[in-house]
């Protein structure tokens, strides 16, 4: 089983990691901190407001069309393997028709998406 | 204790670790990355039990996808004033007391009940299966075929659903 | 894992191999980067340390290594730090799964050229290489810095955008191969052009049987789409200087950054190994089989474990240049074209890329369907 196996380099990564930080630390040496170098970066000028906080929706609206655009695809990938054996066993016309409703109904939000303008940029 | 089971118990307490974390934990940031790690130790566990499809899927939907977006939600609030309002005061206290209690409870429960069961059982012997993904896919295109369809449907409609309430005026955060 | 200490031993050691092959070859690459760019753009490059500018890498090392290491004020201290060393999991999870050359059989075992053979190979990449969207997202917010925020916002939402157009090109590739698994993919590459249409064999002897010229829109829409998902020109919107100073790691520098770069390279590395094994023969030599090598490797070795070593060795070395010819692709075009802007970026991966990689599965799924059905 490969997972013991990606258990095992994950954990060695992060000691890696971790050394490589602490070797940072070690080597680099401290010299004096004042409030103008621990403050965040600034093109020269103090900075004129906090975090930004409000953002555009359309990055929400992308996150969340992937996710469902995602699933349709992710849904895509047993059809995908199974469509040869699935040819071979008589069903392939059967399992063509399913799928092509499957992506005529994707093709139609996608389209759909970009005609009402959600994935316009400006 | 073999190996197996050696790794199952391992996976099983960090994915409850982190699901406990998760309510744990006042800051909403960490909270949802601690489910995001739990969600990755599911994937684990679907591992172990050989549903390696599953599993994949698990990462791919849930670890990259919705919690992706839930720390991006999270990221772009203004976190101090949002941890005052939901975690201090008394109703906030009390709640907060009887979901611990009511946890408990449900743990307690679950835990007598897997060991009763273990106990009649015996272990569980995993059948190591060489690929599923091929079923999986035949099982979904022959037996499962309506549902299939509906659901793209019912993904159709909430993409829908989505545009339309990002581009609807009105509500406590628009403009004037 | 294997069943015995020595198969476990070998194959911990393996994992950890792998890993370090994918560090070392960052220095590599910088270097080839740097002088490729002064090749390409007519300047030197770096010329004055050592020969070729070689002795470069030791110095820029050292130079990470004794950066003073600081955190700003406004930091969220541990995501500041787990950001980095987070950064380094999904590029090594994802190449340990890709096969570098045929499996070692050392007696009674059987050792696969690969970190591990997991069996549903490319979903689990992709699953592991969506985990790199929260490196950035820690990075940027633990940061508390504006342009690390935005940069972040960016680079996410950008790689996530691409990720649909990765996972629905190689669509047309699963259904063609009929699995998921990467080595499955690399042994129905083997040899010269072969394939069954009509129930008639057609076969050429001066084409390999590579995944490209069956699927040549997938091959493109593919190689276009991980260069988005690894922020690399000329889709790097995050760390456009001009507007964002240096996008999600503004704030690191030193040994943080270096992990940084370790990651981006480990995402191109991963796309580079997908690439070759799609859509170039995987670690097979052009023209030949396994079977051919091995046939050969025994001519010259005396025992079957030496033919078997052999032959994973020429594989090996067979991967490795494909490879390297895909990563100075890289940065071939890193050179060469301009950046999007961010509405282009958007626009090309929503409403370019997706509806023609959708056109490319119906096409594929049609011609398969028609090429084996018994009429």
């Amino acid at each position: 089983m490969p997972l013991g196996g990606v258990i095992f380099i994950t954990v060695f990564v992060s000691i890696f990691g971790c050394l490589c930080l602490y070797l940072g630390r070690t080597f680099g040496g401290k010299k004096p901190q004042d409030n103008v170098k621990l403050s965040a970066y600034e093109c020269g000028i103090p900075s004129q407001e906090k975090k930004e906080t409000r953002v555009s929706v359309k990055f929400y609206l992308t996150a969340i069309l992937f996710i469902l655009f995602d699933i349709e695809i992710i849904f895509m990938y047993p059809w995908a393997t199974s469509f040869k054996d699935l040819t071979a066993a008589g069903l392939g016309a059967y399992a063509l028709i399913a799928m092509m409703i499957f992506i005529a109904i994707f093709i139609f939000g996608l389209f759909w998406e970009i005609k009402s303008k959600a994935l316009e940029w400006d | 204790m073999t190996a197996d089971s050696f790794l199952f118990w391992m996976l099983a307490a960090v994915t409850l670790c982190s699901g406990l974390a998760v309510v744990v934990i006042s800051n909403p940031i960490y909270s949802a990355l601690c489910l995001a790690m739990s969600m990755v130790g599911v994937s684990a566990l679907f591992a172990t039990l050989g549903a390696y499809f599953i599993a994949g899927v698990q990462m791919i939907v849930y670890a990259g996808a919705v919690l992706v977006l839930f720390v991006m939600v999270l990221m772009l609030f203004d976190l101090k004033t949002e941890l005052v309002t939901f975690s201090r005061g008394k109703i906030s206290g009390l709640l907060k007391i009887a979901t611990v209690g009511v946890l408990a409870g449900f743990l307690a429960g679950a835990f007598s009940m897997t060991i009763e069961f273990a106990e009649k059982t015996g272990a569980a012997t995993t059948v190591p299966t060489p690929d599923t993904s091929k079923a999986l896919g035949t099982l979904l295109f022959t037996k499962y075929i309506l549902g299939f369809e509906t659901l793209g449907i019912l993904l159709l409609v909430i993409a829908i659903g989505v545009v339309g309430l990002a581009r609807s005026k009105g509500g406590t955060h628009a403009k004037h | 894992m294997g069943s015995d200490a020595f198969e476990i031993t070998i194959n911990c050691i393996k994992l950890i191999l792998v890993f370090l092959l994918m560090v070392q070859a960052v220095p590599v690459l910088v270097w080839l980067e740097r002088r490729g760019s002064g090749f390409i753009q007519n300047r030197f490059g770096p010329n004055r340390v050592g020969p070729l500018g070689l002795m470069q890498l030791l110095a820029d090392a050292v130079k990470f290594l004794t950066k003073e290491e600081f955190s700003p004020k406004a930091a969220t201290k541990l995501l500041f730090y787990a950001a980095p060393v987070f950064a380094l999991i999904p590029g090594t999870l994802g190449f340990a799964a890709i096969p570098m050359g045929s499996p070692l059989h050392w007696g009674n075992y059987v050792f696969p050229i690969q970190g591990y053979d997991v069996g549903v190979g490319i979903v689990f990449i992709l699953g592991v290489s969506s985990l790199g969207a929260y490196t950035i997202l820690m990075a940027g917010w633990g940061s508390g810095n504006k342009y690390a925020l935005m940069g972040a916002l960016r680079a996410s939402a950008q790689t996530i955008s691409y990720e649909l157009a990765l996972g629905l090109s190689i669509v047309g590739i699963i259904m063609m191969y009929g699995s998921f698994n990467l080595s499955e993919m690399i042994h129905a590459q083997q040899g010269t052009m072969v394939f069954h249409a009509f129930g008639n064999t057609i076969s050429t002897s001066w084409l390999p049987n590579w995944g490209i010229f069956y699927q040549p829109l997938a091959a493109i829409i593919f190689f276009s789409a991980a260069f988005a998902e690894s922020n690399r020109l000329p889709f790097d919107l995050a760390e456009g200087e001009a507007e964002l100073v240096a996008g999600f790691h503004t704030e690191y520098g030193g040994f943080k950054m270096l992990l940084f770069f370790i990651g981006e390279y480990g995402h191109m590395m991963v796309a580079s190994g997908l690439m070759v094994t799609f859509f170039f023969g995987g670690y097979n030599i052009p023209w030949t089989t396994t079977e051919q090598v091995y046939q050969w490797a025994l001519g010259l070795m005396d025992s079957s474990d030496g033919a078997s070593a052999l032959t994973s060795l020429v594989h090996f070395l067979s991967y490795m240049i494909k490879l390297g010819f895909f990563l100075w692709i890289f940065i071939w075009v890193r050179w060469t074209l301009p950046r999007f802007r961010y509405d282009q970026l958007m626009d090309l991966g929503w409403k370019t890329m997706l509806p023609w990689a959708l056109a490319n599965t119906i096409v594929s799924a049609i011609v398969i369907f028609a090429v084996s059905y018994s009429w």
